[in-house]
């Protein structure tokens, strides 16, 4: 037999019981959609989760007080003997590569204009900020960065600012925030939500005066920017270097943005590994059904077997037919359910704009090969079967 | 025809193809255990969650300072105010009647050292109902000493990794250790707890509060954990809390109350749905495992058309010979269904005899969804082919031809 009667047997066998080879393939179609979409909300997800987390910039390092790493809150953001100072973050400027420095100190206080007030998260930081979170201004101006910043200046988010003022221009107004007197010089874009936390709803001040209004003397990180065509670890051990000295011990955690989406990604992969993983059940049941049509069908067609024998086809061609019959209803189902999954996957992502999808083409790969490994594995027992049928014993059945 | 009869028929037909019962019944059992199992082991982490929390102390309330006014939002959770919780508002809290146990909490980091060995770790400052709110239990020693909570005293209390790191295998009470610039004595040794919601409770010392305020220089609390009356008394003791802690700041409503409750809440339903979403994407096996059940019956009446049509001249109804069809797909789902349950249940208890940190647990509704979705499925998926059975045409049937 040449390759090209291969495939026209095996096309037309897969042609002569369509309503079967129809439902088998509709089996694998639905595990290798099921797997499409899946992974394509996991993958979503994954870059939805590293923007947020990137819409502050890359290339940042964090310095926090402590020298306990947790994820959760270390004690030592709330108090420590050796605090991480402003002057420590006015030395970190100087560290070759740093292009920025912002000090900070978060809380919480009543927020105070005219007869209204609010309770809200402050946030004591530096003039950095713009340059440091990639926050800008919407309208007036941020903290300036003259006089050591100390000035009584207060810039609002954008949801402070409407629930305070309204539709009123806050600049130039003075609040109080936790019973001081502060003065509006401007209002920052909306950000919308991180980790639960409206960064809209919050209010900048000078960090000195964060301290001062807190009482405590260490800040709570200090962010640094550094040059993105520098080297994060070599930066890092400058900074470390540095601040060694200044303190006279690592007393300070250091965590680079690098090491943390590395983190980050590799827990998303998992995930998203996991869930590939769950809808490959699915496709492990397509795969039985593959196996018992195809052992139907090994039964069914004895005769013809055995008439191709007798013609001439040697064992190795008949398991070969019956194997391609099997690949072949496995990839049909393969590209359905790309089909189907990807387009589950769009209808998702117009429909629900909250849960963003991404085709995850690794994962598409690895679910396409899978469906044709498992087509594969699915037909060799009956194509075994099949081939070694006796021709004489097979011919007599009909 | 009597229903056994259908039965007999139905059973006897399936056991005459082995081989094509079989593979089918695997492929039902398959997407069933895997329905049981995955929501085992979603119950499984809830069941765990919910135990952690509850084992962060019974009716208890936890008072933050500071308040977000965003709804929905996050606790203001690192609790920096213009205003401090004082040891004060947590000692005006045994006020209401509501109120059992009042354990205030300052927090800090510090060096905890013991001759030349030196190690960093959380310092706890708070009273000695902390032992009692927390429901931690010693392991040695015994835990702070009742007494006047604004005074000072160098005794500490220390958990197990410090303990190990600062003094190995000897006993650390009764030995001194320097805590920042301050000399104490380890009078108690924690038991382990392990690590419950990120705070890690082995490698920490706990102080009398006066003294971490000192040492911090900081008379600001981090949280007060309050011990409620009851359950019942949960609401109106957070209540309480507001009004008295309204009352001694002037009138200003600055602190966030957490009830357990609330808490207990918010994880059960986030787990719940995670559980719920889990067996879900299971049960799309089960669907395949439908449409093989379909494609298996329909091999099957074409098979037997010529049967079909005898039993129709002999004076079978449409209504027989769908009955027929129908019990030989509910057979398959049902059997498979049962055997899937059963091999879930075996892993479980196979996984929990020989995993002891986390047990496996099966939610009451998960067999009973699985068995659910798969008869369902057996129903929806057989009901073409008994159709296509049921409307054959006794005489074309007969005579062999399709």
């Amino acid at each position: 037999m040449r390759p090209g009667d291969f495939a026209s047997y095996t096309l037309t066998a897969v042609r002569a019981q369509r309503g079967r080879s129809l439902l088998t393939v509709t089996g694998i179609a639905i595990g290798v959609a099921a797997v499409v979409l899946l992974t394509a909300i996991g993958e979503g997800i994954h870059r939805f989760v590293l923007a947020e987390f990137t819409q502050f910039g890359t290339n940042l390092i964090a310095v926090a007080p402590g020298k306990t790493s947790t994820m959760g809150l270390s004690g030592a953001m709330i108090a420590n003997v050796r605090p991480l100072s402003v002057a420590d973050a006015r030395a970190l400027e100087r560290v070759p590569d740093v292009q920025g420095v912002v000090a900070v100190v978060q809380g919480n206080a009543a927020v105070e204009a005219g007869g209204s007030s609010r309770r809200t998260m402050v946030f004591g930081a530096g003039p950095g900020v713009p340059e440091i979170w990639s926050m800008r201004p919407a309208i007036g101006r941020f903290l300036p960065a003259d006089t050591g910043g100390a000035r009584p200046f207060a810039v609002l988010g954008a949801k402070l600012r409407d629930e305070l003022f309204g539709a009123a221009s806050p600049l130039g107004q003075r609040v109080r925030i936790g019973g001081e007197a502060f003065r509006v010089i401007g209002v920052m874009e909306h950000k919308g939500q991180m980790l639960g936390f409206d960064l809209d709803d919050t209010v900048f001040i000078p960090v000195q005066r964060a301290l001062a209004m807190f009482d405590r003397d260490s800040l709570m990180e200090i962010d640094i920017l550094y040059d993105r065509a520098a080297d994060s670890s070599a930066v890092a051990e400058r900074v470390r270097e540095l601040l060694v000295r200044r303190h006279g011990s690592e007393d300070f955690t250091i965590t680079t943005q690098d090491q943390m989406l590395e983190v980050m990604g590799s827990v998303l992969d998992v995930l998203t590994a996991v869930v590939a993983a769950l809808g490959g059940i699915s496709l492990l049941v397509g795969g039985i059904g593959i196996l018992t049509i195809m052992t139907i069908a090994v039964a069914e067609r004895r005769a013809e077997i055995g008439l191709l024998r007798a013609l001439g086809a040697g064992r190795d061609q008949v398991l070969i037919l019956f194997l391609l019959e099997a690949v072949l209803l496995a990839l049909l189902g393969g590209a359905a359910g790309l089909g189907i999954g990807a387009g589950g996957a769009w209808l998702i992502g117009t429909l629900v704009p909250a849960l963003p999808t991404r085709m995850a083409w690794d994962f598409v790969l690895i679910a396409e090969v899978t469906a044709a490994l498992i087509g594969l594995a699915a037909g060799v027992l009956p194509a075994l079967r099949a081939a070694a049928l006796d021709p004489v014993a097979a011919l007599h059945d009909e | 025809m009597r229903l056994d009869d259908t039965i007999a028929s139905a059973a006897r037909t399936l056991t005459t193809h082995v081989t094509r019962s079989a593979l089918t019944l695997l492929a039902v059992a398959l997407g069933s255990a895997a329905v049981v199992l995955l929501s085992s082991l979603g119950e499984g982490a809830r069941q765990t969650v919910l135990d952690e929390l509850t084992a962060l102390g019974t009716h208890l309330l936890i008072v933050l300072p500071g308040r977000n006014e965003t709804a929905g939002g996050a606790p203001p959770l690192l609790g920096e105010t213009p205003r401090d919780l004082t040891l004060e508002d947590a000692l005006a809290l045994l006020r209401s009647a509501r109120v059992e146990r009042v354990a205030p909490v300052s927090i800090g980091e510090a060096p905890v050292s013991a001759g030349s060995l030196e190690r960093e770790v959380t310092i706890l400052g708070t009273t000695a109902d902390f032992l009692t709110v927390r429901q931690l239990k010693m392991a040695a020693g015994r835990f702070l000493p009742p007494g006047d909570p604004e005074r000072p005293a160098p005794f500490a209390v220390i958990g197990q990794t410090l303990a190990k790191e600062l003094f190995g295998t000897a006993n650390p009470v009764g030995q001194r250790v320097r805590i920042g610039d301050r000399r104490f004595r380890v009078i108690g040794l924690l038991e382990a707890a392990g690590v419950s919601l990120g705070s890690n409770l082995a490698d920490l010392a706990v102080i009398p509060v006066a003294s971490a305020q000192a040492l911090f220089d900081n008379p600001a609390l981090f949280r007060i954990l309050v011990q409620a009356r009851g359950r019942a008394a949960l609401e109106a003791a957070a209540d309480d809390i507001r009004a008295i802690i309204r009352e001694r700041h002037e009138g200003e409503d600055d602190v966030t109350v957490i009830t357990q409750d609330a808490l207990l809440g918010t994880f059960d339903r986030i787990l719940g749905a995670l559980t719920l979403a889990v067996a879900g994407i299971a049960a799309i096996s089960l669907a395949v495992a439908g449409v093989l059940i379909m494609n298996v019956m329909l091999v099957s009446v074409s098979q037997r058309t010529a049967e079909v049509g005898l039993l129709k001249a002999l004076g079978a109804r449409q209504r027989d010979i769908m009955g027929l069809f129908l019990t030989e797909a509910l057979l398959l789902a049902g059997v498979g269904t049962l055997a899937g349950i059963a091999l879930a249940y075996l892993t479980v208890a196979l996984f929990n005899a020989n995993v002891a940190a986390f047990q496996l647990s099966v939610p009451d509704w998960a067999p009973l969804a699985a068995a659910a979705v798969s008869v369902g499925a057996g129903l929806v998926f057989g009901l073409l082919p008994a159709l296509r059975a049921a409307r054959l045409d006794p005489v074309v049937a007969l005579s062999g031809r399709r």
